[in-house]
């Protein structure tokens, strides 16, 4: 058992709002110069560059996790985690079968580029990904779980785009693993500030943007055997003797 | 109708915009989802919402509205309003709630369409 540093919330260039400089290859080159062994790749309602982030990756000490950032039809944002490629690329063809059918627009939203692990442009995403699916929060929580990933509710402390500011609490029986807090909120007073959150796990995470949201943001450490989905699953939940480091 | 006639007759408070108060007001529109505003707001609306997260004013943008009228006492956050006066967009607060806001709207003359 050792200590994982870990940030499950970070944006790549494919995210309109997200800065150039957040290539998959420097993501998993600063992770490794910084120590930060596990990295979740979460761009909004799409999973292009996980690829890239995963090859980045190979031959270094750094972990990807694939994952995305899904917005549902009430405009919540959630953060799904997973432990296999391929189960990201099936979720990705469900999040394509509930696109709203808008195109993005580049000067208003900004640009959602895909790229290769050395950083070469693959394509650019023509969907417009800052929008809603047409996919509710059950449906997204229950579809998630059921491809054997995990959901957690992003950033519930903040004014917009999350299950606190969307529907006020969080619905009893809703399939999520944990939620996160922003930097705005220290982890330990999350459950004390904000009593909806009741007795579900809280996580943090850096939502990165930038490269200096990325080193300068919060994250999480585990203990964990190995750096993979199914330990952190069970460090959040405090079992078999995995669990947050303090 | 302009803009200029609705904050000179109705409690709004200009956050953004000032310069773009000569817009003609062609209809209304209420909804808290921003997709749905892209999908259903006509041109020439006022928008009337709580949101104050800056993706308003892309919205506002993408569905060429005459104003957005942040209700219920919301404040905008800071960047919502700094970025509606680089993209020209008329940011309005109102203390009142969405409903009374709408009742009044709806009496000057402002329909849905």
């Amino acid at each position: 058992m050792r200590r994982f540093v870990a940030d499950l919330h970070v944006h790549t260039l494919l995210s309109p709002c997200a800065a150039v400089e957040m290539t998959p290859r420097n993501i998993v080159w600063h992770a490794a110069r910084h120590g930060i062994d596990i990295v979740a790749i979460t761009d909004h309602n799409a999973g292009d560059n996980v690829p890239a982030a995963l090859a980045a990756a190979k031959g270094t000490d750094v972990t990807v996790l694939p994952g995305m950032e899904v917005e549902t039809k009430e405009e919540v944002h959630l953060v799904a985690l997973f432990e296999k490629p391929r189960q990201l690329f099936a979720w990705e063809k469900v999040v394509a079968a509930h696109r709203s059918g808008r195109m993005n627009d580049t000067d208003r939203l900004g640009a959602q580029f895909v790229v290769d692990e050395e950083d070469n442009l693959v394509a650019v995403k023509e969907e417009m990904l800052l929008t809603s699916l047409t996919l509710s929060l059950n449906e997204v929580c229950d579809q998630v779980n059921a491809l054997g990933g995990l959901v957690i509710a992003s950033h519930v402390d903040r004014p917009a785009y999350s299950v606190l500011s969307q529907l006020g609490f969080i619905p009893p029986g809703l399939a999520l693993a944990a939620v996160e807090v922003s930097r705005r909120t220290p982890r330990a007073e999350a459950a004390k500030r904000f009593p909806a959150i009741g007795g579900l796990p809280v996580v943090t995470a850096s939502d990165a943007h930038t490269i200096e949201d990325f080193l300068s943001g919060p994250k999480m450490a585990f203990n964990l055997e190995a750096p993979t989905l199914a330990e952190i699953r069970q460090a959040i939940n405090n079992e078999n003797a995995r669990g947050v480091v303090l | 109708m302009t803009v200029n006639d609705l904050v000179g007759t109705l409690p709004l408070t200009v956050v953004a915009g000032q310069d773009r108060l000569a817009a003609e007001v062609t209809g209304g529109y209420v909804s808290d989802l921003l997709s749905n505003v892209m999908g259903f707001a006509a041109p020439g609306s006022v928008w009337v919402t709580m949101q104050g997260h800056q993706n308003i004013v892309a919205v506002a943008s993408l569905a060429g509205l005459a104003a957005v009228i942040v209700a219920g006492g919301a404040v905008p956050e800071p960047e919502t309003a700094a970025k509606a006066e680089t993209e020209g967009i008329v940011l309005l607060t109102t203390p009142l709630s969405s409903f009374e806001l709408v009742g009044q709207l709806y009496r000057s003359g402002v329909k849905g369409q």
